[in-house]
């Protein structure tokens, strides 16, 4: 795997979203908002992104239901070849 | 996902109403289980119980740890969109924060943030075709530790950081002399000391005399967690050190960008880390210029 991994793959990307208190936004808002920030950042179009992967996330709050790989994809428009999550 | 040739682009994304909803407080005071019948729960009362077994076994403590909280904030004070931008933090302010839970004071502990944060990986060739500078991942490795910290063994180390650093290391085909700066998972300032330390950047409890006199802040020798990380920047689980190794080696990072501005090496090599429960899974990934 090392050979095959080392120097292989970068970061091209990274979208940022207003940060602190941001009363009355939900969590899937900033999903979207720092997706779409970084697919621009790195000059692509949301029909290039071909996998995705849903950051481990904490219980969703009781207004918003479970912020699932599928759900946050649907969301963006995307259909992943491939999905997936580590949830903490 | 890109090794085996099923995607070209892969989108990482986190987002997280974490202060303005009641999801954070679900978790941290989920009362359920043996523990909470001995008062023990929530993330700092398991971190606080691994810092304080590591004062009792290498001697560490508040003085190692004031020197991280207060390294990080300065760095936050050169990035405007740092949670504790403009917030200085002094050593009297570290002295005289409360406790959250022995031995743990607030200035111990993340921030909780709204927000959210996304990186875009593709593999070097895509990369070279693309907007930004590519930040080339140099090696990676994970190790986890199985117990649960209430029952773990090494409950003062070595976390799964030791082999995940060294498996990093060696696919990367470098020594911690060739790392110019550290973005590390920073849930408490006791895990970016055990983490280096399980590194090899210094032995049990020598972190005591490694921190002091701004090591890791601006004009240190090691940098550490640039943007403030999660204790002054803002919480994003392990993108909030990831985004920020991929911008300092991009070279955008403004008044906090490393190199000459901040009296610091150039950023060519970073190590990162995450880590996932109380200190039980761990990730370690160096990255670098192409």
């Amino acid at each position: 795997m090392t050979a095959k991994v080392k120097k292989q793959y970068a970061i091209v990307g990274v979208g940022y979203t207003p940060q602190g208190r941001i009363p009355g936004r939900t969590s899937l808002s900033f999903h979207l908002e720092a997706s779409a920030n970084a697919i621009a950042d790195a000059g692509l179009r949301a029909s290039d992104i071909d996998g995705f992967i849903s950051y481990r996330y904490f219980p969703a709050s009781s207004s918003e239901t479970a912020l699932t790989p599928n759900h946050v994809a649907h969301a963006l428009g995307l259909s992943p070849t491939y999905i997936s999550q580590d949830a903490n | 996902m890109l090794e085996s040739g099923l995607c070209n682009y892969v989108l990482i994304s986190y987002g997280h109403s974490a202060l303005s909803s009641d999801s954070m407080m679900q978790m941290l005071t989920d009362l359920s289980g043996d523990d909470a019948v001995f008062g023990h729960f929530g993330a700092t009362g398991g971190y606080a119980l691994a810092a304080r077994r590591a004062m009792h076994t290498f001697g560490t403590g508040p003085e190692t740890w004031k020197q991280i909280a207060m390294g990080q904030r300065q760095w936050a004070d050169l990035n405007p969109q740092a949670v504790m931008h403009g917030k200085t933090m002094s050593s009297e302010d570290y002295d005289h924060s409360r406790w959250v839970v022995e031995p743990l004071r607030l200035l111990d502990n993340c921030l909780i943030t709204d927000g959210g944060r996304a990186i875009v990986v593709t593999s070097l060739e895509r990369a070279r075709d693309l907007k930004q500078p590519p930040v080339v991942i140099l090696g990676m490795g994970q190790h986890d530790q199985p117990a649960e910290i209430g029952q773990a063994l090494t409950m003062d180390g070595p976390t799964g950081a030791k082999k995940a650093g060294e498996a990093a290391l060696a696919m990367a085909g470098i020594t911690l002399n060739d790392v110019d700066a550290c973005q590390l998972y920073d849930c408490f300032t006791y895990t970016v000391e055990i983490t280096l330390q399980d590194y090899g950047f210094f032995g049990p409890g020598e972190g005591k005399d490694w921190f002091q006199g701004g090591t890791i802040a601006p004009g240190g020798r090691m940098p550490v967690n640039t943007s403030g990380g999660q204790l002054s920047e803002a919480y994003f689980m392990g993108l909030t050190p990831l985004a920020e190794a991929a911008m300092q080696i991009m070279g955008r990072c403004g008044r906090r960008q490393l190199g000459p501005a901040t009296g610091t090496r150039e950023p060519r090599i970073v190590l990162c880390s995450d880590n996932g429960g109380i200190l039980q899974s761990h990730s370690c990934i160096i990255l670098g210029r192409s």
